[in-house]
């Protein structure tokens, strides 16, 4: 299995930037992968995650994107050098039905997708055992009709086929989309297990905020735009008091209500996250709580419960994407204002 | 900078070309098993490959059966043969000539395959043509057989004889079945007067199948080969492109995009020639009658099939969806089929028509097959040429549209 130097670099991209005749889609893109890493591309659909792995993956024509992009010290822009790119790269799309051949078994499947690595059927064979054993895929379904197979375990002979030459990077599409939820874990758990077993770099692209749980890096992605590229822990510590936060859950809840609590001074952010509850980042956490606590009996707002709680990345997230969003707002109003001055 | 280091052999063939080489081989044949897998996998599809073109063969030898299940004719004798007299400077000559009309009435009656409706003596009564004409109009009879004014004489004095046949061609498909019971009479008014070789039934249509051969199903088989091969080898490729939903991903393999067509293109010309090998050996087996070489024969089919496989991937790889796929098909067979030649003779059509009917598959294979079946000629020529121009530009074309297909996973 691949066996990777921890300090080489996989991927590099260096002012990355995409255009479709005079749309462009992507914009100064830049980051950097190592080996062994497990990296999470998040965004909401449209924000150019997907567009950027075709660019790794060799299926944007170079006409179309101008930067410097390195996959395995490779350029993708140089024709010559796609089939030894694609030999290093793995790559489990979204939808199972386009890596899989379901009237084939799962052990033919293998066999098809390394025979065109050059990986004769008896080394396929016992390279396929491992990664089955790997992702728990039962020994009786190997040779029965993929059409026959559960969801969960289409997906993972899926994840098997990605792996089966070995390559030094993954690159998965929405690995948990369409699973069950209770499975989600089961998926991430399995992709964790094989980064650590076999070393692979992998590359996720979701809006699965749960696939942060297994990533050492995250990457947040808006309107072709990488707003943030960090360790989730780094991303996290950027909130208001290191990501503390208080969940108050407090009777029929309204916008009014919430901004009375944004009133409090020491309030910085207040993020409804159901029918009743929100969650308030602050300054100064620990010794504004309490003053919190009694701030709402004085403004007479019904608290029915309170915990503390350590934000995740799901809530970072959140909170990037509306400041984002409030920050273009501000922009394109005093450039409305500034027009209609003028 | 990655920088490739060359080593030559001992031949002095760059090492790395060949492992590219054996690389690119590798790859081809694992498509080509893929290829075969899933057609393995597809049991409808396999069916139609190979079984179904055997059963349609043994379907028609088994429906197309020999005219004496749906016979007798209905006929009408008219006799013009002064068999007994003859005038001479106003003078009535008896003669001593032997009555071969009536000899041959008793042939008729003794033919299982002819029922003698209404005898006319041609020399007595002057409207006896018209009479059987409108008799053959109304249905009442099938066949007239006018017997000449010399047929006794000549018969008698050791000259040919010869017998006319008007046969009611309202009906293509049983043309053949009554000049066959004509010929039956024929046979037994031969035999009976020991006139072999004298007599001779006057053979107007070009092509016959010799006696002890199914006509009817050799006749069907002339059209049937090439809309079958064609039509069956076209119906099994329109789909392997456009429905294979891996393609994309295979992409991101080393996988080059005219491997994949490749691989179909030699997955199904295997195919098509177990099927043909089929399809000879079971219409062989139901009588086929071949003229010219069997060989000739095979070497035809198989180029009508590959054409229909080139057709096939051709719409496959041009098409977005299996719809799209199989609506263009249905277009396309209905033109291929209406310039075949087979409704309208390509000739006598408009030349703007002709020349589509040119770079059709159908307008060559029907002739060409007609040519080894009926009159023995060789595969090699106008035709076959014409068709394999045809698959070539159809092959070509593929290429193109997949190397700008556009694929994404």
């Amino acid at each position: 299995m691949s066996s990777n130097n921890l300090s080489e670099i996989m991927v590099d991209v260096e002012n990355l930037n995409v255009y479709f005749g005079d749309n462009q889609v992507i914009y100064d893109v830049s980051f950097q992968v190592k080996a062994g890493e497990i990296i999470g591309m998040f965004g909401i659909s449209g924000a150019g995650k997907t567009t950027i792995v075709r660019v790794l993956t060799c299926q944007i024509n170079k006409k179309h994107w101008i930067g410097n992009v390195k996959v395995t010290n490779l350029s993708p822009a140089r024709k010559k050098n796609h089939a030894k790119i694609l030999s290093n790269i793995g790559y489990v799309p979204q939808l199972e039905e386009l890596n899989l051949y379901y009237e084939l078994s799962a052990m033919a499947n293998i066999e098809t997708f390394a025979s065109t690595y050059g990986i004769g059927k008896k080394k396929a064979r016992k390279i396929a055992t491992d990664l089955f054993s790997i992702l728990d895929i039962p020994e009786d379904t190997w040779k029965k009709p993929l059409k026959k197979m559960s969801g969960g375990e289409k997906k993972r002979v899926s994840v098997a086929i990605g792996l089966i030459h070995q390559p030094s990077i993954l690159f998965l599409d929405e690995p948990t989309t369409g699973v069950d939820a209770a499975k989600r874990y089961d998926v991430l758990s399995y992709l964790k297990k094989l980064n650590q077993q076999l070393g692979t770099t992998m590359f996720l692209i979701t809006h699965d905020m749960e696939a942060a749980l297994i990533c050492d890096k995250s990457a947040i992605l808006r309107d072709g735009k990488m707003l943030e590229f960090d360790r989730n822990d780094n991303l996290i510590s950027t909130l208001p008091s290191d990501g503390l936060l208080a969940r108050l859950t407090i009777e029929d809840l309204n916008e009014k209500k919430i901004n009375i609590i944004k009133e409090f001074a020491p309030v910085q952010k207040v993020i409804r996250v159901g029918n009743e509850v929100v969650e308030v980042f602050m300054e100064d956490f620990q010794n504004n709580l309490k003053k919190l606590i009694q701030y709402t009996m004085d403004k007479d707002l019904k608290v029915t419960s309170m915990s503390k709680d350590d934000a995740a990345f799901r809530r970072y997230f959140q909170i990037r994407i509306q400041d984002e969003e409030e920050k273009e707002r501000a922009l394109r109003e005093s450039s409305e204002f500034l027009t209609s001055e003028v | 900078m990655n920088k490739e280091i060359s080593h030559k052999n001992s031949i002095g063939i760059d090492e790395s070309l060949i492992s590219k080489l054996k690389n690119r081989i590798s790859r081809l044949i694992s498509q080509i098993k893929k290829e075969f897998r899933l057609l393995k996998s597809d049991k409808i599809n396999l069916f139609i490959a190979l079984a179904l073109p055997p059963m349609i063969i043994w379907l028609f030898a088994s429906m197309s059966t020999s005219a004496t299940k749906v016979l007798p004719v209905k006929i009408v004798v008219i006799s013009n043969d002064a068999n007994s007299y003859f005038l001479q400077d106003n003078e009535t000559i008896i003669t001593t000539w032997d009555n071969y009309t009536d000899m041959y009435l008793d042939a008729v009656e003794d033919s299982k395959y002819l029922e003698l409706v209404e005898f006319y003596d041609g020399s007595k009564d002057k409207y006896a043509m018209e009479t059987a004409r409108e008799d053959m109009e109304q249905g009442k009879i099938e066949c007239i057989i006018v017997i000449p004014v010399e047929f006794s004489e000549f018969l008698s004095t050791g000259l040919p004889g010869m017998i006319e046949c008007i046969p009611d061609t309202s009906n293509i498909m049983y043309i053949q079945d009554k000049l066959n019971a004509v010929e039956n009479s024929i046979e037994i008014f031969v035999e009976d007067n020991n006139l072999d070789p004298q007599m001779v039934l006057m053979e107007y249509d070009e092509y016959s199948v010799p006696s002890g051969y199914n006509y009817r199903f050799n006749y069907s088989m002339i059209t049937l080969f090439p809309f079958m091969v064609f039509g069956i080898t076209t119906v099994l490729t329109i789909l392997v492109v456009v429905q294979e939903k891996p393609i994309p991903r295979l992409l991101l393999t080393p996988v080059k995009r005219y491997e994949i067509l490749i691989s179909k293109f030699i997955t199904y010309t295997i195919i098509l020639a177990l099927q043909i090998f089929l399809i000879l050996t079971s219409a062989m087996f139901n009588g086929l009658y071949v003229a010219g070489s069997v060989v000739d024969l095979y070497i035809a089919l198989f180029m009508l099939g590959f054409i229909g496989i080139s057709l096939g991937i051709f719409i496959s790889t041009v098409s977005k969806t299996k719809t799209e796929a199989n609506q263009l098909f249905f277009a396309a067979f209905i033109v291929i089929i209406l310039l075949s030649g087979m409704f309208v003779p390509i000739e006598s059509m408009p030349e703007y028509l002709q020349a589509i009917a040119f770079i059709l598959p159908l307008s060559h294979g029907e002739p060409m097959i007609k040519g080894i079946l009926s009159k023995g000629k060789s595969v090699i020529g106008f035709d076959f040429f014409s068709l394999l121009a045809v698959s070539v530009v159809l092959i070509f074309l593929s290429f193109l549209a997949i190397k700008r297909k556009k694929y994404e996973v």
